[in-house]
């Protein structure tokens, strides 16, 4: 067993927000450790926070106070552009609602992260990642034009065009009907084992969070572990 | 990097409605634009050069007392053309005759504009001469005044001239109708020796100039100090049908052309809105994906740019070609025009767009390159705010572009104030109307009652968008009513039939010949006005000064030269009493002055004023002041005298009538039968009016189609404002089992009912407006235009309703499950 190096870190995490007459706390005294390469899943029930949380460990928001290290990088510390490139850099995404562009083809929403980077090759990736993903056929095809399964593959295949260090996932397969989901799953945690990528998952669906290494609860902005059981769990769903 | 993002994007967001509605908004406002300053420009110069023509020369500066040499070397300084004239008034006599003359020397140059035609035969005119030393040319009438034919010699002051032949066409002929002495034309080098002009003699000397537009400008400026209080610039004259019709027109066509711009631009605001609330969602996950905010403002900066300069681009093009159109046009009316190309409509142009562009547009793109990539994580997007931002900075442009075009500050914030008026009122309006509606839906079909529902809950946006629809029918309305007013009005001024022949000097005896040849051919004469020339010499026991001095510059100026005066029972038909009275049967020594030239010589009513006629003084007070309307080609009078004065004096006559263009002989015939009545023909001028005025409609016609261009513009951006929402509401409603036929029916009652409300409010504000300017600029009367209150609101139904069923039935036609996945994947 290797030794494991932390690859996002939160430490006394708050995150409130401004009503116009009160504060609102959504998320409270977040402590987290996550490893490079771990596969982690977020359960909780619906407003629980889970998506705010993902927010903040992925640079997308600033919490409140407390510190936030995404691949060694202190988030709290830098500013809106500076996050947004080292989103660029380390940060794949996917979403429940697909969020492909609407006016870009298939190929050409895979590709955009990498042209976003300044990325070398993104046409040659983007079709091998299209081909991994099963969709060399709808390289053209605008979002409209595909099923909703078809357009989550779209996305995982944009998510991994820059080979990211963590992958963030919120509710990845919520939209889709469950066999589809599940394809989608797997192929989620099949490229992310071939490139070693931190996977975050937040969602509802308990048999989806079996199948990571790591599970937390949030309950009412508050996190706690759940037991590491990935062995048992690997045979389980396997 | 991000070019070739932004430029996937853009050519792909072009098989989408919003860029193209920016971008043929801004191309129809540098199109209106250009093409409008173009073709006034255009049609200015062609009547400038024209009233070039009837002046001689391009600019004149008239002295009192001797040429002022100095703008003279000005002027020679700028290279411009110069000639000179004297012009006085004495007697010549032929053996026994006498007679007094208007006399006009000129120095070589003359003309320099338009043509000078003389003739040696009297009977054949086209027997070209030219003017020698030691020769005179007479006005024809004078041969049978002084009984003398060509060849004879004439005296004039100490010299004698050979009457050399006649003056067939002299391009500054007085314009008047009022009958002036006869006429003669002699040498500049001649006049010395005459020994007639004297210090103190009543003398006009005129420089003449004439070059190109921006010398002449210079030469104005550049000489101001130069000017003695006895020099003053002749300006083209204003106060004629032409002038006047060229002053409306140019003001009406900025100010419609500017209604047309504005509305342009709102719709290419609206479109700019909808654009960047479309876009907000792709703006998330691209800066979720790493993108910059700068990058994302590049991006959909470089979008603004392209269309931009699309715009613009085609703009000037398209709007040149509109204004080479109409040079070709006025040269084909007017053969030698001219055509000169001019940078200021184009520049004009462009920054017309960079206003509209960056005031109306680029806010909404510069906000939607702030949008947060935390978006990404919310299910529905944060209502965009309304944008308090964007519309100050559409105001400011609003104010900005009056100002550009009026070139007033003043009216400029007069007419921004009002809009502001009228769009606060729309908006109280609109919200009451709305909340009233609800009530009103008791017992409706319920058809009607989703509709009903479905404006009151998008209140806001809904009076916003009232608000624009109104103002786009208002502002073609308006634009339509004001066009056939204008018209109307222009074509009363000249109407068919009007008379274009006018006689002067008719003695008694001519008078009844006259009655009986116009009988024999069937010619309306006009009534007979008596005339005989006079001078005002006192006001209230006190004398007029000659000239203003320098010393007694306060002393009032008096007329300075005579006047004709008449005597009438009546107030003529196109006068105005603006105060006092009009003479009663038995008025004894009043007068009546005609207002302008009352206010110049500061004359009230109970004013005393002592009259001069051929040497016989007398008095009389003023009792009223008259308003004239010179524009009337009509024989007008400064002062009408009560006609108990006048008994004693010899008067002769001055009639008009109509003879069409067909019966010149007719014309001969009296000119041979009457040889010391002087004629006086306008059918060219009145030619020049009716070419005008057709110019103008044509224009006019034009800026009407471009406003109601601009207003459909602004229905279409607006409708497609709101179809995505809409598309969602379709979604719902659908999948709640709401048929396809009530969802459509629902639909069409709203945008009926939005058209409805919209076309009553743009009737009321035009019928205010129209009201206005009927007393503003026409003097007339308020009348109401009842075709108005039906064709507004039907307008407004008809144009709303179209333009929205057309727009939202692709979403009709959806089946509900495909209307439910797009709606889910928004
Ligand atoms: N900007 C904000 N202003 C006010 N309330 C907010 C804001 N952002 C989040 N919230 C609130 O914080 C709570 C947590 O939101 P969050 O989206 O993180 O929940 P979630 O766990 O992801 O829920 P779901 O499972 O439904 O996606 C919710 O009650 C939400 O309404
Ligand atoms: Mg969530």
């Amino acid at each position: 067993m290797k030794t494991p190096i932390p690859h996002i870190v939160a430490k006394d995490v708050v995150k409130t927000v401004q009503l116009t007459e009160s504060e609102l706390t959504i998320l409270q005294d977040i402590h987290l450790t996550i490893n490079q390469g771990a596969t982690v899943a977020i359960v909780g029930a619906s407003g629980s926070g889970k998506s705010t949380l993902l927010g903040i460990l992925a640079g997308l928001d600033q919490a409140s106070s407390g510190e936030v290290y995404l691949a060694g990088q202190p988030l709290h510390q830098l500013s809106e552009d500076q996050r947004a490139e080292l989103r660029a850099r380390s940060v794949g995404f996917v979403f429940q609602s697909f969020l492909l562009l609407p006016s870009l083809t298939a190929l050409e929403n895979v590709t955009l992260p990498a042209e976003l980077a300044g990325m070398p090759d993104a046409r040659v990736r983007g079709l091998e990642l299209l081909a991994q993903v099963g969709l060399s056929h709808r390289a053209d095809f605008f979002p409209n034009q595909m099923s909703g399964g078809e357009q989550q593959r779209v996305a995982i295949a944009r998510a991994f065009i820059t080979k990211p260090a963590v992958l963030f996932a919120d509710e990845p397969s919520a939209n889709l009907d469950s066999a589809t989901g599940e394809k989608i799953e797997d192929l989620l945690f099949e490229l992310n084992e071939q490139q070693g990528t931190t996977l975050i998952l937040v969602t509802h669906n308990h048999e989806l969070a079996q199948r990571c290494q790591y599970r937390y609860l949030m309950h009412a902005g508050h996190l706690a572990a759940e037991q590491p059981k990935a062995t048992e769990d690997k045979r389980h769903v396997g | 990097m991000w070019g070739k993002i932004a430029w996937r994007l853009f050519w792909r967001e072009l098989s989408r409605g919003e860029l193209w509605v920016i971008a043929f908004s801004l191309f129809l406002a540098v199109l209106t634009v250009v093409s409008l300053s173009g073709i006034t420009e255009s049609v200015r110069s062609a009547l400038f050069q024209r009233s070039a023509n009837f002046v001689a020369a391009d600019l004149i500066l008239r002295s009192s007392v001797a040429f002022n040499e100095q703008v003279q070397q000005q002027a020679d300084q700028l290279e411009l053309q110069s000639a000179r004239q004297v012009q006085f008034n004495s007697m010549v006599f032929a053996k026994d005759l006498m007679q007094l003359v208007s006399i006009k020397a000129v120095s070589a140059e003359y003309p320099l504009r338009g043509q000078l035609k003389l003739s040696s035969s009297v009977a054949d005119p086209t027997k070209t001469a030219s003017l020698q030393q030691g020769q005179l040319y007479l006005e024809n009438r004078l041969f049978s005044l002084l009984n003398i034919k060509v060849g004879d010699s004439i005296e004039l002051g100490e010299k004698e001239f050979i009457a050399a032949g006649v003056i067939v066409e002299e391009p500054d002929a007085p314009l008047s109708v009022f009958g002036s002495s006869p006429r003669i034309l002699m040498q500049l080098e001649d006049v010395n020796a005459t020994g007639i002009i004297q210090p103190g003699s009543r003398i006009s000397y005129r420089l003449m100039f004439a070059g190109a537009q921006q010398q002449l400008g210079l030469l104005e400026t550049q000489t101001k100090e130069l000017l003695g209080p006895q020099d003053r610039w002749q300006k083209m004259d204003r106060e004629s049908a032409i002038g006047g019709a060229l002053d409306r027109s140019e003001r009406f066509l900025l100010l419609s052309g500017l209604l047309g711009i504005v509305l342009a631009a709102c719709a290419a605001a609206v479109a700019a809105n909808r654009y960047s609330q479309r876009h907000a969602r792709s703006v998330a996950v691209m800066k979720a994906l790493g993108a910059t905010t700068s990058l994302s403002r590049k991006i959909y900066g470089s979008h603004l740019l392209f269309v931009v300069i699309f715009s613009v681009g085609f703009g000037l093009i398209a709007g040149q070609l509109l204004v080479l159109l109409s040079q070709w046009g006025v040269a084909f009316w007017m053969p030698e025009y001219l055509a000169e190309f001019s940078v200021r409509p184009l520049a004009l142009g462009m920054l017309t767009a960079a206003i509209c562009a960056l005031l109306f547009s680029a806010r909404p793109l510069w906000r939607l390159a702030a949008v947060p990539a935390l978006n990404v994580l919310r299910e529905k997007p944060d209502q965009v705010k309304f944008d308090v931002v964007h519309l100050a900075s559409g105001s400011v442009a609003i104010w900005l572009l009056m100002w550009l075009f009026s070139g007033d500050i003043w009216i400029s914030s007069w007419l921004f104030a009002l809009c502001l008026l009228f769009a606060a009122l729309l908006m109280g309006f609109a919200a009451l109307l709305v909340r009233i509606a609800k009530p009103m839906t008791a017992g409706q079909s319920s058809a009607l009652k989703l509709a009903l529902a479905n404006l009151r809950r998008r209140l806001w946006p809904n009076a916003f968008q009232l608000i624009t629809f109104s103002l786009a029918l208002f502002l073609s309305l308006l634009l339509y009513f004001l066009r056939s007013e204008l018209l109307d009005q222009w074509q009363q001024q000249v109407p068919q039939g009007a008379p274009n022949q006018f006689l002067v000097n008719l003695t008694d005896q001519d008078k009844t010949a006259l009655q009986q040849l116009a009988k024999a051919h069937q010619l309306r004469l006009t009534e007979f006005y008596p005339m005989v020339s006079g001078r005002v010499l006192a006001v209230n026991g006190e004398n007029f000064a000659d000239e203003a001095t320098k010393e007694k510059p306060e002393q009032r100026q008096g007329v300075g030269r005579e006047l004709n005066l008449t005597w009438l029972n009546h107030l003529p038909d196109n006068n105005k009493l603006e105060s006092g009275q009009w003479f009663s049967t038995d008025t004894k020594a009043e007068v009546s002055v005609e207002s302008q030239l009352a206010e110049r010589l500061q004359l009230k009513l109970g004013d005393q004023l002592q009259f001069s006629v051929g040497g016989q003084l007398f008095e009389a007070k003023i009792s009223s002041i008259r308003k004239v309307d010179w524009n009337s080609l009509q024989p007008n009078f400064y002062m009408v005298l009560s006609p108990d004065l006048m008994q004693g004096f010899p008067a002769t006559y001055i009639t008009a009538f109509y003879l069409d263009m067909s019966e010149q002989e007719l014309l001969n015939q009296i000119v041979r039968q009457f040889p010391t009545v002087s004629l006086i023909s306008v059918d060219t001028i009145l030619k020049q009016v009716n070419d005008i005025i057709a110019q103008v409609s044509v224009a006019l016609t034009f800026i009407l189609l471009l406003v109601f261009a601009s207003a459909v513009l602004v229905l279409v951006a607006q409708v497609q404002a709101t179809l995505e929402q809409r598309e969602q509401e379709l979604a719902i409603l659908r999948t709640l089992g709401a048929k396809s036929t009530f969802l459509k029916a629902a639909l069409l009652y709203e945008f009926a009912a939005l058209g409805a409300l919209a076309g009553l409010f743009a009737t009321l504000l035009a019928e205010v407006l129209l009201a206005a300017v009927q007393q503003q600029f026409f003097d007339l009367p308020y009348s109401p235009h009842w075709n108005l209150w039906w064709l507004g609101p039907v307008t407004g139904v008809v144009l709303v309703t179209t333009l929205g069923a057309w727009q939202v039935r692709g979403l009709l036609k959806m089946s509900g499950s495909t209307l439910l996945r797009r709606a889910l994947q928004n």
